[in-house]
């Protein structure tokens, strides 16, 4: 009998893993597609009684508010993104570079977002930003998009200025760069990758979120999701499928544009994965 | 003018907890177009003192001055200096070409003319045709050359040197220690390297400082600093094998029951201090001294037996108990075969060679 090795595991394996892996990812958007066109599809039928374009030409039309949203989410999570980087870049330096007193304190600080309940923070978020009129306000939901996602990008810039070489700026310095000139010659291109990936990740979790949205923007802020949650929470699922294939398609190529950006402004020297 | 001057330069100097101390340089100076080499083993202080010149690091007290003009004030990057450190430090997401142009660029120099001084520099250190490669694609030695290349394009009024061969093979090292011999000379430049490494100090400083614990300890010109030492561990450091402790009166050097001949040194009167006995200097008796064919004056024999003996590179190094004392000796090993473990040996020396260093 043939010894059992991981290059004959990966032989015999190989096509079936790699089957079940694409079928695990397409599935749900198949099932998806083919519960955004049907009509009528109840239990126990085993195929819709009918296709038609119902719930995709009412998303795709302009009554339907889908562009507008759309508009607005991908604002939402690119202002929000670019605050982030902008609070986050010397955060991140600070905190990979020096050592203070508190500074443990100040790294929990920044990280409790991702460990304490988004709810339980919304709650005093809302109250304060009452008092302040922020409530019912793009500025007061962009605001408040800040916080699940800054920790994210602060964790992946802290990881690139580790390992930028300080000793890389003295040298810069040395052949006559001036402070902006290491940042911008020297630093920034070494960050990239940790920028892409704190970047993708700000976009991503500011583009979902449904009750930060909610509770701030007061039901006037309306994003994708709380354009499609309705439809989804039992309103109409045929546009609640429509709706959740467009938001995986306004997610991806909302990547897919940034890494593109970056791509053919740095060219191939670098090499960096969303 | 260009030459360097340090005034009173102080600085609290951490390496860790049990050894701190302060950097402390009265006074220091680098003549133009000088190699000049400090010298000191690793954590005393040599590379603080470099940072301290490049603006890199504040001193608490004193200034750096370049010419008639103090630069204390200015900015690392206003300084015009060139420094290379141990490592490359190129940088990655550049080629090779861009590196070198860098500090052109910074000087606002157009594309066009500082690409082509890029390319001819990198001709000057062997590296042409690598312009349009990436850092990571070069070998170590080929690193170092663009770091070297990159430091020198600019034509800098002073290039700091932080052991910048120390991370390279020794064949790789001595070949790079010639090209920047060689540069230094075309250039003309004012040169401060740092080292831990005696012979790279010798092969190339014009004058070589001794640190220790942030102080210099003497400066002087290569060969008359190993000659004429004016402390056991600067002797020791500078590779003396045999520096030994005792009492100098009337020409003759005791410790315990060992006795050596200085003649020459008669002025001394029961002085202590320390006698530096080079290895080198050491030799075998050709045939044995107490026949009367002997050339030898009978005052310079020292008699003892082998105690250690060990082939190495074309040479026998050997320890030989005279008397109280264990002193050590190289001879090619063509002269004799390699000594037995206590085997009787006569040695004389030259007494001119001898250097008495006297306690204070």
């Amino acid at each position: 009998m043939e010894k059992l090795t991981i290059k004959g595991l990966r032989h015999y394996l190989g096509f079936p893993m790699g089957l079940l892996l694409a079928l695990t990812l397409a599935l749900p958007i198949i099932a998806l597609l083919v519960n955004s066109l049907s009509f009528g599809w109840h239990w126990p039928d085993l195929f819709p009684q009918a296709i038609t374009n119902r719930a995709w030409s009412y998303v795709l039309s302009t009554t339907s508010g889908t562009y507008a949203s759309v508009g607005l989410s991908l604002e939402i999570a690119l202002i929000v993104t670019l605050i982030n980087l902008v609070l986050g870049m010397p955060g991140a330096y600070a905190l990979a570079r020096y050592s203070f007193r508190g500074k443990l304190l100040v790294e929990g600080i920044v990280y409790a977002p991702i460990i304490v309940p988004a709810f339980v923070s919304t709650m005093g978020i809302q109250m304060t930003f009452l008092r302040l009129g922020l409530t019912e306000s793009v500025l007061g939901v962009i605001l408040a998009h800040l916080a699940p996602t800054l920790p994210y990008m602060v964790r992946a810039l802290i990881i690139s200025f580790q390992t930028l070489e300080p000793s890389l700026e003295d040298q810069a310095r040395t052949l006559g760069a001036g402070w902006w000139q290491c940042f911008w010659q020297i630093s920034l291109p070494h960050l990239v990758p940790g920028i892409v990936a704190g970047a993708s990740l700000s976009i991503l979790i500011s583009l979902s979120q449904y009750l930060i949205t909610f509770l701030i923007g007061g039901g006037q802020v309306v994003t994708l999701p709380l354009l499609m949650f309705p439809f989804i929470n039992g309103g109409d699922l045929a546009i609640g499928s429509a709706y959740s294939i467009l938001f995986s398609g306004m997610a991806g190529l909302a990547l897919y544009a940034m890494s593109w950006v970056l791509k053919h402004y740095y060219g191939k020297r670098l090499d960096f994965h969303i | 003018m260009n030459h360097l001057y340090l005034k009173g330069i102080e600085k609290g100097y951490y390496h860790s907890d049990s050894d701190s101390f302060e950097l402390n340089i009265p006074q220091l100076t680098i003549q133009e177009g000088e190699l000049f080499a400090l010298l000191g083993p690793s954590g005393c202080g040599k590379t603080t003192l470099l940072k301290v010149v490049a603006g890199l690091l504040e001193p608490d007290r004193g200034e750096v001055l370049l010419g008639d003009q103090t630069i204390s004030k200015i900015p690392t990057e206003k300084r015009g200096l060139g420094m290379v450190f141990q490592q490359a430090l190129l940088f990655p997401h550049m080629t090779v070409e861009a590196n070198v142009a860098f500090g052109l660029k910074m000087k606002g120099i157009s594309k066009g003319v500082r690409l082509e001084k890029a390319k001819s520099m990198l001709k000057a250190v062997g590296l042409s045709g690598f312009g349009d490669r990436f850092p990571a694609e070069l070998s170590g030695g080929q690193q170092q050359r663009v770091s070297l290349a990159r430091a020198l394009v600019t034509c800098p009024q002073v290039l700091l040197l932080d052991e910048p061969f120390s991370s390279l093979d020794p064949e790789l090292r001595e070949e790079m220690r010639d090209l920047l011999k060689g540069l230094q000379q075309d250039y003309k430049l004012t040169t401060l390297l740092v080292t831990h490494d005696v012979n790279e100090a010798f092969v190339l400083a014009d004058k070589i400082g001794i640190m220790k614990q942030g102080r210099i300890m003497q400066i002087d010109q290569p060969q008359i600093l190993y000659e004429n030492p004016n402390s056991p561990e600067i002797a020791l450091f500078l590779g003396a094998r045999n520096v030994i402790y005792g009492q100098l009166s009337q020409g003759v050097f005791r410790t315990g029951s060992f006795k050596l001949a200085v003649p020459g040194k008669e002025e001394f009167y029961q002085q202590s201090g320390w006698i530096v006995l080079r290895s080198e200097n050491l030799k075998l008796c050709p045939v044995p001294a107490s026949t009367e064919f002997s050339q030898i004056n009978r005052d310079l024999i020292l008699r003892g037996s082998v105690v250690k003996s060990v082939f190495s590179q074309g040479s026998y190094h050997v320890t030989v108990q005279i008397e109280s004392q264990s002193v050590n000796l190289s001879f090619p090993a063509d002269q004799s075969s390699k000594p037995g473990l206590g085997e009787a040996l006569e040695l004389t020396y030259d007494p001119q060679s001898l250097v008495f260093i006297p306690e204070y």
